[in-house]
């Protein structure tokens, strides 16, 4: 069966706002060297989006990661959100635009990495601006420093995934990306 | 996967009031309680906001809040105001700056506290994005309950096999199952009040009221 329809779609984006989630609960099973520390597995299906939809669609999965899990951990009506949302839009955005310009030469590892990179130094401006104060500065290239480790590492398993889930494969052939 | 599991405590208040009457509750106290100016209320009303996140079935880590306020004011102490109260080697402690740094980081924390008990799943969202939300949580449902196949020694190939068994299933948004038009948040939400009753009137009301009464009075 193709996944042709309009509908066909949202629901496809729906499930994988699902996976975000569950992603995200699984996250809280890693230790965290530093209280602020997050791998950000929640992006893996957003990078694995990627390669199934149109950019309109990208974007309301990531609309429906944030709100999704600012309902589950309750977060929905604090700077968290605010600060969640920002970090996220600013991330899909840049990791499309590389997606789409280093489609041959970017790989899904390059993509994430830029994707966190984005949302480290939005989310470091924001608290920067907002919370902390422009002395808050000091900190920011070790907040650099950690969104590069888990870029990497988000990225280096959303390529495995990608080239080795029958699942994604299924996907790509349905929706006609492969 | 380690297994961990990832139970919360039951969300008492959910079994008394409606999550739109929670939400409304959270937004009317967000409101005053970022209108309090006085340091010893705003405190009280952490404290009180962080009861009722945790009868709302939320764990708070302490430390983590007690990381994020002491921070904010270290920070905000880098700027000196006002009048003089220490010098710690080349840190100089002054009274506004100290004020002002506890101020803001209360305010931080006491908004997640508030949106804790206030936000919970089984809220509904307006219009077809709201209807999106209702189907990722019936998804997310089914998502979770495959998790126990998923093993750390093979797991991209544990969770391919899980998503290859749950998707596409019969649960198409054409089909009109459970979900698709908002109706079901899940398993977890099913025994949350749809509406108010008495007790909870009572809470959210006492809640909304006191936090206005003290953003007018101090």
């Amino acid at each position: 069966m193709r996944i042709d329809t309009r509908n066909q779609r949202l629901d496809l984006v729906a499930f994988m706002g699902a996976l975000c989630l569950f992603f995200s609960t699984l996250e809280y099973l890693f230790p965290k060297p530093v209280p602020f520390f997050r791998l950000g597995l929640a992006n893996i299906p957003v990078l694995l989006a990627l390669e199934l939809f149109s950019p309109g669609y990208v974007l309301l999965l990531v609309a429906l990661k944030v709100v999704g899990q600012g309902l589950v951990n309750g977060t929905l009506a604090s700077y968290v959100f605010l600060f969640s949302a920002a970090g996220s839009i600013a991330s899909a955005l840049v990791m499309l635009a590389v997606h789409r310009a280093g489609r041959r030469w970017v790989s899904l590892v390059g993509v994430s990495l830029f994707g966190s990179l984005a949302s480290n130094v939005v989310q470091i401006t924001l608290s920067v601006t907002f919370i902390f104060g422009s002395t808050a500065w000091v900190i920011a290239p070790a907040f650099l420093a950690i969104g590069v480790a888990s870029g990497l590492v988000v990225g280096v398993f959303a390529k495995r995934f990608s080239e080795r889930s029958r699942w994604m494969a299924l996907m790509k052939e349905r929706i006609g990306a492969a | 996967m380690p297994r961990r599991r990832l139970r919360r405590p039951p969300n008492r208040l959910a079994l008394h009031a409606s999550a739109r009457d929670v939400f409304l509750c959270g937004i009317v106290s967000i409101v005053a309680f970022l209108l309090q100016s006085s340091l010893i209320v705003r405190a009280a009303q952490v404290m009180a906001f962080a009861i009722l996140a945790t009868y709302a079935g939320k764990r708070i880590r302490w430390g983590y809040f007690v990381m994020i306020v002491s921070s904010i004011t270290l920070f905000n102490l880098l700027t000196p105001l006002g009048r003089v109260l220490l010098e710690v080697g080349p840190l100089t402690v002054t009274t506004g700056a100290l004020e002002q740094g506890v101020l803001k980081g209360l305010a931080i924390a006491g908004l997640v506290f508030i949106s804790l008990f206030a936000v919970r799943p089984d809220l509904k969202l307006p219009g077809s994005f709201g209807g999106l939300i209702a189907r990722v949580f019936y998804y997310f449902e089914i998502v979770l309950e495959s998790r126990q196949r998923i093993r750390a020694t093979a797991l991209v190939s544990s969770i391919d096999d899980a998503l290859v068994e749950i998707y596409p299933g019969d649960n198409g948004i054409d089909s009109g199952e459970p979900g698709a038009d908002g109706t079901d948040a899940g398993e977890r939400t099913a025994r949350f009040a749809t509406t108010t009753d008495t007790l909870g009137a009572i809470v959210l009301i006492l809640v909304a009221t006191a936090n206005t009464a003290l953003a007018i009075v101090f």
